[in-house]
């Protein structure tokens, strides 16, 4: 068996040998169609990076009327916190608003007199709540408004951003919808190019096939050999693919034009994918490349070869 | 050591059978030459040795085993028993002649130092030591014969299956194929040779089978080429 192994690859390289051209061609195709699978999975990534964090941004405000007490507000903030959906609340004081707010208008003088002639602080003590899910704003927002310290309220604010929020959310969602689709499409188009061209190779060796099993050679010992070219074509094709995809990715992240048919995502995200997934987890990635080209190109191999083995 | 017991062959799709009702024996180390016109059913009697077609009716025998019963899983070791010659040589064209030798006796699964051994030599018999890294397109019809020839001994089979295989020959290389074919005879051999080439079958006076639409019409031990 390990002889046939050794004879069979060695079969194989000499074969890539004497139709280089011919294997440059496979391994490209594989290449190619490799990349655009990764570069599909990569937008998807990115895209759900990009969701998560417009997610994160999304939150509710609670303004206090300027004359409720800290223990009002204290208490309404402890009866909030034990909302089911709420993630955490944030207490920010009326002090620290008016800082805050001091600081971004020290510039601008008629402001610091408004607030001077008032003589008092103008603002309220605010409540800032993060929800375990964004669809359970609305839901926070109307148990706020039932809730006994509704009469201390000024404002909620959630109501103000939650068509932008939502709408955004929406388009976000439809573009990953998008994205998957035309990554199926391109990557089944990729794959039944390789599938084709690995036909076509397979086909111009018929002959040879034909005297292969004329002169006694078991199908497994006719087979072999082309399902290393298989695994030849597949595991080089995925090296160049996985380097010509981490450099193309990087040139995105870097500010290179993001507004291509492969990649709708902004490069903040990209440049986020590249940093949290690829290069943690670089050996998986080069794995599953390689696993998926020697797929590609020893099924296809096994495939295409079927038909001539039949006599 | 071959029998052919009422064979006969219909091909799919036809109406009209290439080979009816032949019955032949064939003893270990004859020389028997077939001959007659195209589509006699020379080519597809020579077929059934190395099971590449089957009889629609009728047995054929090679070591009293019957081939029509073989398994396809037996057939590599089958044809691994039988040397095949063909008009058109079959070389792989991807390897050279030391290769296309070595190959037989890979898939045999013969070692390497046997290998090693045995190429050499049978190259040496067919007379193209010098020749041993050209690859098929590089030598004459004459040489890829041979070449055809060496891989077809390689494994020392019992009988060497040669369909027309001079039949792209000039007269020179038809003639040294045949002493070659007659040499190999000589070491015990069996030889079923298909051929159209008068001046070869009269000359080397060995058993002429003559076929014509599909039967056999004579059978002579010493013959002449006579259709």
């Amino acid at each position: 068996m390990w002889l046939q192994f050794k004879r069979t690859f060695k079969s194989a390289v000499n074969n890539v040998k004497h139709n280089i051209w011919l294997a440059l061609s496979v391994t490209s195709v594989i290449a190619i169609a490799l990349f655009i699978i990764n570069i599909q999975l990569a937008n998807i990534v990115a895209n759900d990076l990009l969701l998560a964090d417009l997610e994160n941004r999304v939150n509710v405000s609670v303004y206090f009327k300027e004359d409720v007490s800290k223990d009002k507000v204290q208490e309404a903030e402890k009866v909030i916190k034990e909302f089911p959906e709420v993630e955490r609340v944030t207490l920010i004081s009326r002090e620290e608003t008016l800082e805050k707010f001091n600081k971004t208008h020290s510039k601008n003088k008629t402001l610091q007199e408004v607030v001077d002639v008032l003589g008092e602080n103008p603002f309220g003590d605010i409540l800032n709540i993060k929800a375990h899910n964004t669809d359970d704003y609305a839901k926070i927002t109307e148990k706020i408004k039932s809730a006994n310290f509704n009469n201390s309220i000024d404002n909620v604010n959630y109501e103000e951003h939650q068509d932008v929020i939502q709408g955004l959310g929406r388009e976000i969602k439809n573009s990953q919808k998008f994205t998957i689709v035309l990554g199926i499409i391109l990557s089944g188009i990729a794959i039944l190019v390789t599938f084709n061209t690995i036909t076509i190779t397979i086909y111009t060796y018929r002959r040879a096939i034909e005297i292969m099993k004329l002169v006694g050679a078991s199908n497994l010992y006719v087979t072999m050999p082309f399902v290393w070219e298989g695994f030849l074509y597949g595991s080089i094709g995925a090296i160049i693919a996985i380097i010509t995809s981490y450099f193309y990715l990087h040139f995105l992240a870097n500010g290179g034009s993001s507004d291509t048919l492969l990649f709708l995502s902004s490069s903040k995200f990209i440049q986020q994918f590249l940093g949290e997934y690829f290069t943690k987890h670089l050996f998986l990635a080069i794995g599953f490349q390689l696993l998926l080209g020697t797929f590609l190109g020893v099924l296809s191999s096994l495939i295409a070869i079927r038909r001539y083995l039949k006599k | 050591m071959i029998i052919y017991n009422k064979v006969s062959k219909i091909y799919k799709n036809d109406t009209k059978p290439v080979l009816q009702n032949v019955n032949l024996e064939i003893k270990e180390g004859e020389f028997v030459t077939f001959v007659g016109y195209s589509g006699a059913g020379k080519s597809t009697l020579l077929k059934m040795i190395y099971a590449e077609e089957m009889p629609t009716s009728g047995e054929v025998y090679f070591h009293k085993k019957k081939i029509n019963d073989l398994k396809k899983r037996y057939l590599p070791k089958h044809r691994q028993q039988i040397g095949t010659v063909f008009q058109d040589y079959k070389l792989l064209t991807q390897k050279n002649v030391w290769q296309n030798v070595a190959f037989a006796m890979e898939v045999a699964g013969k070692t390497q130092a046997e290998i090693e051994e045995d190429v050499p030599q049978i190259i040496d018999i067919v007379g193209l030591k010098s020749k041993i890294d050209k690859y098929p397109e590089e030598l004459s019809g004459g040489e890829q014969q041979r070449v055809a020839l060496a891989r077809a001994l390689v494994n020392r089979p019992k009988v060497l299956v040669a369909d027309e295989p001079t039949g792209n020959l000039d007269p020179i290389s038809t003639w040294e194929i045949m002493q070659l074919l007659l040499k190999i005879n000589e070491f015990g051999t069996t030889i079923m040779l298909a051929t159209h080439d008068k001046g070869v079958v009269d000359r080397i006076s060995k058993r002429v089978i003559s076929m014509d639409k599909g039967k056999v019409i004579r059978d002579d031990l010493k013959g002449k080429y006579c259709i």
